[in-house]
């Protein structure tokens, strides 16, 4: 099953013909004849939901903004993905840049904005190089700018460049740092939908969801809420690293087993020679641990018991280092907490402290007995949920390997 | 280039602020207190809030940068693929520590995830980005970029 994945080996990036050729921007001319509401009401039935890891449904959130009358409206492209782990956007934007661009456009029209941003994550040069010739083509043959395809209609797009913080893949604190302000992120509510960027509506969409998009209004709702569980539809790209045999990404529908990506010969192909499966980390840094038995758990977006985040999945095997791990996670969260509230910025950076000496074999008893207080601080008194994710792996570590990490 | 004709290129609207101090950045190396001030002159808002906002970044710097900095990711995809083992073996080459700031003219530091996780485990040194390093390898590409 192909959405996002489609057409990657035909398509030129820099060459727009070859995406048009493969029925690209034909979503777009189809959505432009259509009030914007109707256009909102599929993305709804579609069952869409966000795949940046809230998996908020994007139809509903679409609908909030396109409901208010407003002076200006904004949609925002998420490609700040910074995640460890996580690198899906960046090779959707290096194979199939229009995809996104083409999903950007219709979520414009369906909500009324005129101006759409695409934050790209800083570090990403060739991805943003990439983007920036696929929207010049584009304007060229009047995709983006004014009188979309000869309509009355106008979006503009414009890339920003992120310089380098986790947090501003937090909707709040990205269009802080579009603003111009510190990359922190704000009390909710408002939602962005109804008060984001310069106090607008805005909306704040991952890019392999609005990648989603142009497949759902050419194939129609009803084909693909069919896909998958009918709470989570679709296909996701997962991405397979650590100790499994075949690396990178793989698109499945929503539902599939965390069995499946792994062993299927077809997705992970099993463990690398040699190697026994010990946990599997699901949804970067800011997973939780899948031991062998709950395998069989279904990846999907909504209540689950293993979130998906964005879709990373950190194969470990038995020879692994789990205090190396430890160190792993406490260093990304402490370097990359944003220091707004005291819980996150001290609770991260005493935990990379427990870490280091964990890591030198210099734990003193007292440190032991103050993990748990940090973890239950950062777990249920941080500002924003990116503070809770740092304490997630370390909470599992703590209690399904105890006797690895502090011996017996 | 100076800072005038930087500030020229961009309107003085909120979201080029970001902009403008990486320009700085990409041009200077660094964005000193003086060049902050410009900019909020230039913007019509506050120093703290254009030193603040440049302070925020880590792709931007307030301080010149005197050392060769060498960055290791240490991120979970990494970390699989012996990147603490690469530290290690720098750790030895150089005689320093990760982390530690005592040495005259390198430093080593862990780094985030840059979105690189295929091609781990991922280093840096100054810009330059280095794919699929390996602790046997490592000491070649030091010797050789610094």
């Amino acid at each position: 099953m192909e959405i996002v994945t489609k057409n990657w080996e035909k398509i030129n990036p820099l060459d727009i013909n070859t995406y048009i050729r493969s029925g690209g921007y034909e979503a777009l001319r189809k959505v432009i004849r259509e009030t914007p509401l109707k256009v909102v009401s599929e993305i709804k039935r579609s069952g869409l939901r966000g795949r940046s890891g809230a998996g908020f449904p994007t139809g509903e959130k679409w609908e909030i903004s396109a409901k208010i009358v407003a002076d200006q409206k904004f949609i925002i492209c998420n490609l700040d993905e910074s995640e460890p782990g996580v690198y899906k956007d960046r090779i959707i934007a290096e194979k199939n840049p229009h995809q996104i661009i083409e999903g950007l456009l219709i979520g414009a029209y369906a909500i009324g904005a005129k101006r759409a941003f695409i934050y790209i994550n800083g570090h990403y040069k060739k991805p943003a190089e990439i983007l920036k010739i696929a929207l010049e083509q584009a304007r060229e043959k009047e995709f983006v700018g004014r009188g979309i395809m000869g309509s009355s209609i106008d979006v503009e797009i414009e890339i920003f460049s992120g310089a380098g913080a986790y947090i501003c893949g937090e909707e709040n604190a990205l269009i802080n740092s579009i603003e111009g302000k510190r990359g922190e992120p704000r009390l909710k509510p408002p939602h962005p939908p109804v008060s984001g960027l310069f106090g607008k509506p805005t909306i704040v969409n991952n890019a392999e969801t609005l990648a989603n998009v142009p497949y759902i209004i050419k194939r129609g709702a009803d084909v693909y809420s069919k896909i998958g569980p009918s709470l989570s539809p679709g296909t996701k790209l997962f991405l397979l690293e650590g100790a499994v045999k075949n690396k990178g990404i793989f698109e499945v529908p929503l539902g599939t087993t965390a069995e499946d990506l792994i062993f299927n010969s077809l997705y992970g192909g099993g463990m690398e020679d040699g190697k026994e499966f010990w946990f599997a980390q699901i949804g970067g840094a800011s997973g939780r641990l899948m031991p062998r038995g709950k395998l069989d758990q279904l990846l999907i977006y909504g209540p689950s018991e293993y979130p998906i985040g964005a879709g990373s999945i950190l194969v470990v095997d038995k020879m692994a280092d789990i205090k190396d791990l430890l160190f792993s996670w406490a260093d990304f969260f402490h370097r990359e907490s944003c220091g707004k509230c005291v819980p996150c910025r001290e609770g991260t950076y005493r935990l990379w402290e427990i870490a280091k000496w964990l890591k030198n074999n210099d734990l003193k008893e007292r440190d032991r007995e103050n993990i748990e207080d940090i973890l239950w601080t950062l777990s249920n008194t941080t500002f924003c949920p990116l503070g809770n994710f740092a304490a997630v792996a370390w909470s599992d570590a703590i209690s399904m390997f105890s006797e690895e990490i502090f011996g017996k | 280039m100076s800072i005038q004709k930087i500030l020229l290129e961009f309107e003085p609207k909120l979201e080029n602020l970001l902009r403008v101090l990486k320009e700085i950045n990409k041009q200077e190396k660094y964005i000193s207190e003086s060049d902050c001030l410009k900019v909020a002159g230039y913007f019509s808002l506050p120093l703290a809030r254009v030193f603040s906002l440049a302070s925020f970044f880590d792709l931007m710097n307030t301080r010149p940068v005197k050392k060769k900095i060498i960055r290791v990711c240490s991120g979970g995809p990494c970390t699989m693929k012996r990147s603490f083992e690469i530290i290690r073996q720098i750790e030895m080459l150089l005689k320093i520590e990760m982390g530690n700031d005592s040495h005259p003219k390198v430093k080593l530091e862990t780094m985030s995830c840059l979105g690189l996780c295929d091609q781990g485990p991922v280093m840096m040194i100054d810009e330059q980005v280095f794919e699929k390093v390996r602790p046997e390898t490592v000491d070649d590409i030091i010797l050789d970029y610094l």
